[in-house]
């Protein structure tokens, strides 16, 4: 497997009137071609923020990446200048939003909101990008795309948008795809197709991606890898089956136990206690501590490190040290770990 | 579009004749009648001349014959001003207050978007400081007192342009720049505001992940989508600027509409106070209908269905 992307002691701070926030502190992951990573977490754990700083797309200032490489392919992109990251963006890396609704822009034809791409970065005429575009348009499954190009966004329903969005980053066939939650903002059903659409997608442009989601169903559908984020740092990362089977952080099995299922009725969700740390002052320790029912002495004095569980699986708790006593995750967590052991029996494509 | 704009037209219409009418009438509770001047002429003398200009006759009747009149095109003859028609009084003056209020227009435009996008793109910045500086003067200091200034300096001490009177293009630069400073200053606020909430929206970074460089996305992303607030404050201040100043035209002694108008109103002469009236409202409703189309060249989500 050939690396891509290798993020190394990633630190994004945003300084504000109260001080700086530290919104990423020290995020270490890598991204092999062709292979799709999840990140997961709650709002606030920095996810966003972690990938848009891969594209330098966080507002600077106040927002500033404080330390840490971002090698893509070789190159650092955390030293590079906004002209040097504009050929890289939407080029090489691009990127699908949230909110369809918001992220096209209102006055400008949908079919010359994705030829911009195309123009610069691959230097196409107008009638060479104007073919392009009904290819995208026809790959991301649009209709009568060459009269849907001449129209605006808002002739689009919100579905029909995130498509659009999608064919914009794949417009210049990038060889990574970040993608920001981009089906929070969307219906159940339609959910699923724009799913179903980025996995097509993936098979056929073998892109690497990365995806943002609070959804764990949604992780269990496209994810390889899954890292989990809380305030700021990565603090479990593994293949999909390690962490939906085998989860070791307290705060992983909070996120499992805390996602509906289908096939149980009467069940309690499991919710994890408290709110997240405020990142303007970083608790000393382990930074989920206050909320862990399992937390002992050392999670206040000091930062537990990746501890290594599998040659794919790590996990930043103090659980995992060789002194520390051996804690199963609640029952509820393990009955849904269970639970999905069996529904999950290699038909992953088909639960939606 | 065309039958939106025949609808507007015959809308057009209607307004006109009822702001005639209200105008007619509320002008007739005006105190004094157009020969209050005239004290020398004895009784009969003045009867004379009621008479003479329908005056006499019940106000209704008046209000007919003057519609009747108008409806053909007619605005009548002056009481006051040597008895000319109106509709030559008026095309007369109209001329130097629309080019002042033009050249203002454009200029102010002009250089009020170029402060506020650089306020804008350097926003918090030294430059959007001064600009902001800038502009709350504009606002706030009365036109009057630039004009003052510029006559005394640029006027008298430099004398690079004349302080007065209206003998062609150099005696418009100084009035035009008097009235350009508050459209200069308000152009830049609301560009401004617009811009930075603009450049803070979602399609912005959409723009700049497709790799679109900082001129393409302020120019192609940002700027169309921060007009339409503009529009609307620009539309009612062309109005007022195109419809002649009457502080300004009297400091630069330019013959201007609204110098004519307010000395009408002064010696009830009522065709030129009507005259006067229906014209201005004409130029508003117009400017009004062309607004309301640039919404729509604009931004697509106005634009009206065009029957396809």
């Amino acid at each position: 497997m050939e690396k891509l992307l290798e993020v190394k002691d990633l630190h994004v701070s945003f300084d504000t009137y109260g001080g700086e926030v530290k919104a990423v502190r020290g995020v270490n992951f890598d991204l092999n071609k062709g292979e799709t990573l999840a990140i997961v977490g709650e709002s606030g754990s920095g996810k966003s923020v972690t990938t848009k700083a891969l594209m330098q797309l966080i507002p600077m200032p106040p927002g500033r990446i404080k330390q840490g490489e971002i090698l893509f392919e070789g190159r650092d992109l955390a030293k590079m200048s906004d002209k040097q990251m504009q050929k890289i963006r939407g080029k090489e890396i691009s990127m699908i939003f949230q909110d369809p609704m918001t992220s096209l822009n209102p006055t400008m034809k949908v079919g010359n909101q994705i030829m911009e791409g195309l123009i610069k970065h691959q230097k196409m005429s107008k009638p060479q990008a104007r073919k392009r575009v009904v290819e995208l348009l026809e790959l991301v499954g649009i209709a009568d795309a060459e009269n849907r190009m001449k129209q605006y966004p808002h002739q689009f329903s919100g579905g029909m948008r995130q498509r659009v969005v999608v064919a914009i980053a794949l417009a210049c066939n990038p060889k990574l795809l970040i993608a920001d939650e981009p089906t929070t903002a969307l219906d159940v059903t339609i959910q699923a197709q724009i799913l179903e659409l980025m996995k097509d997608i993936q098979k056929k442009t073998d892109s690497a991606t990365i995806f943002i989601t609070h959804d764990l169903g949604v992780v269990a559908n496209v994810a390889d890898r899954v890292a989990v984020m809380y305030a700021g740092k990565i603090v479990e990362v593994g293949t999909v089956d390690d962490i939906f089977y085998n989860p070791k952080h307290p705060y992983t099995w909070g996120l499992l136990g805390s996602m509906p299922s289908l096939d149980s009725e009467d069940e309690e969700l499991y919710a994890i206690p408290g709110s997240p740390p405020d990142l303007l002052n970083p608790p000393k320790g382990d930074a989920f501590a206050a909320r862990n029912e399992y937390a002992m002495k050392i999670d206040l004095e000091q930062e537990p490190p990746m501890f290594k569980v599998s040659d794919t699986h790590y996990a930043a708790t103090w659980l995992l040290h060789e002194n520390a006593p051996d804690i199963d995750p609640p029952a509820a967590v393990k009955k849904r770990m269970e639970g999905m052991a069996k529904t999950s029996g290699g038909s992953e494509g088909e639960q939606r | 579009m065309t039958r939106y704009i025949i609808q507007r037209l015959i809308y057009l219409v209607i307004t006109m004749i009822l702001i005639a009418t209200l105008t007619f009438f509320l002008m007739k509770f005006l105190p004094g009648t157009p020969l209050s001047a005239a004290d020398k002429l004895s009784e009969e003398q003045q009867q004379v001349v009621l008479e003479k200009y329908g005056l006499d006759d019940p106000v209704p009747i008046q209000y007919f014959n003057y519609m009747v009149n108008l409806v053909q095109g007619d605005l009548g003859i002056s009481f006051q001003f040597d008895n000319r028609e109106v509709s030559t009084i008026i095309m007369e003056r109209i001329g130097p207050s629309m080019q002042l209020g033009v050249q203002a227009m454009v200029i102010g435009v002009i250089l009020g978007m170029l402060l506020g996008l650089v306020s804008a793109i350097y926003h918090n910045g030294f430059m959007d400081y001064t600009s902001t500086f800038l502009a709350v003067l504009g606002q706030s200091i009365p036109s009057f007192v630039f004009a003052g200034l510029l006559q005394f300096y640029i006027g008298v001490k430099f004398g690079w342009f004349p302080v007065a009177l209206w003998e062609g293009w150099e005696y418009t630069v100084l009035p035009t720049a008097s009235l350009a400073i508050f459209p200069i200053a308000i152009a830049a606020r609301f560009m401004r505001t617009e811009m930075l909430e603009v450049m803070g929206s979602d399609y912005i970074v959409t723009a700049r992940a497709k790799g679109v460089n900082k001129v393409g996305v302020v120019f192609k992303h940002g700027l169309r989508n921060a007009l339409i607030p503009l529009i609307t404050v620009l539309g009612p201040l062309a109005i007022s600027l195109m419809t002649g100043s009457l502080v300004i035209e009297n400091i630069f002694a330019v013959p201007g509409i609204g110098e004519q108008f307010v000395k009408a109103i002064n010696v009830n002469d009522y065709p030129i106070i009507m005259g006067t009236t229906l014209l201005l409202s004409f130029m508003f409703i117009i400017i009004i209908l062309v607004i309301d189309l640039l919404y729509g060249v604009i931004d697509p989500r106005i634009r009206l269905a065009e029957g396809e």
